[in-house]
């Protein structure tokens, strides 16, 4: 029972993530830096390795990532976003784990949002063979590190309401 | 809300986004040499090589229909006077990027800008 469960609550947030994605794609980029985005779907995955651990936020990220390229995305897109996805996640996973009492939620979210740019920056200065790609990386750092910040503070938020409503729904199983 | 530790990683983060920013503006893009590859009737004429310490000078070419020259200024190459009906290489003014190019039609002259380590001849990418 525990692990169906589970597997709704994670299906729950890959939706979640998908929609973000899609959504994040619909609203113009309010910065003049091509490729920066405002990286709202890292709000689910912040969430899911909160909430169940680094493995399964892989797992949400990795399938929100395919889903979201399959619906509103193309070939390219999805090596972009799946490096950035997977690292970031890696990263953001250690963080929590290793480092909770060292950074908040927010700190935590930009060091995922730089390793995002880090990844992309690295992947397609490998698809261009340039290396002067890297000549953009501070500007991306700098978004990253403000959208970062807002990305923090959302899951801080969302998590604080979604652990308590989280355990609510376990003690009302318990009562059954 | 925000740690001690948060605090330190968006000062090192803007730190070294700073740092990486000049480093760049300090050392340059790409590295490797610049080089103008003249071209005349499809065939290559001469390569000269540019940047800081790159040549200064004209430069007169046999064009296919009257004398093209060209003029060479360290890290930027331009048309001076051309012996074709519209001149419309010399209103190309300088170039000095790689992937740039200069181009007599009627002489059949023309001139590449041609970097031997980044390919730079990508016009567009889309992702």
């Amino acid at each position: 029972m525990a692990k169906s469960k589970k597997l709704v609550y994670l299906s729950l947030l890959v939706a979640g993530g998908v929609a973000l994605h899609m959504v994040e794609s619909m609203i113009p980029v309010p910065f003049p830096v091509p490729g920066a985005k405002l990286g709202l779907a890292n709000i689910i995955s912040l969430l899911a390795i909160v909430l169940y651990g680094t493995r399964e936020g892989l797992q949400v990220n990795i399938l929100r990532c395919l889903i979201g390229s399959l619906l509103g995305g193309s070939m390219s897109s999805l090596i972009y976003s799946l490096s950035g996805a997977v690292s970031s996640t890696l990263v953001m996973g250690i963080a929590v784990k290793y480092f909770e009492n060292v950074f908040s939620l927010v700190g935590v979210s930009i060091l995922g949002s730089i390793t995002h740019n880090f990844a992309q920056v690295t992947v397609a200065s490998v698809i261009l063979s340039t290396f002067g790609l890297y000549s953009y990386l501070p500007f991306l750092m700098l978004v990253g590190l403000f959208t970062g910040v807002f990305t923090g503070l959302a899951a801080n938020f969302v998590k604080d309401k979604l652990s308590v409503s989280l355990s609510l729904m376990e003690t009302v199983d318990r009562r059954r | 809300m925000l740690t001690k530790g948060d605090k330190i990683l968006i000062a090192t983060v803007i730190l070294l986004a700073f740092a990486i920013f000049t480093g760049f503006q300090i050392y340059g893009f790409t590295g490797g040499k610049t080089y103008a590859v003249i071209e005349i009737n499809g065939k290559e004429y001469q390569k000269i090589a540019l940047g800081e310490d790159g040549p200064k000078l004209q430069l007169k070419l046999p064009g296919a229909i009257g004398e093209v020259v060209l003029e060479i200024d360290r890290d930027r190459v331009r048309v001076v006077s051309s012996d074709c009906p519209d001149k419309d290489c010399i209103r190309q003014g300088w170039v000095s990027r790689p992937g740039q190019t200069l181009v007599c039609l009627p002489n059949r002259v023309v001139v590449k800008i041609e970097n031997d380590k980044s390919t730079g001849d990508l016009d567009g990418v889309s992702f």
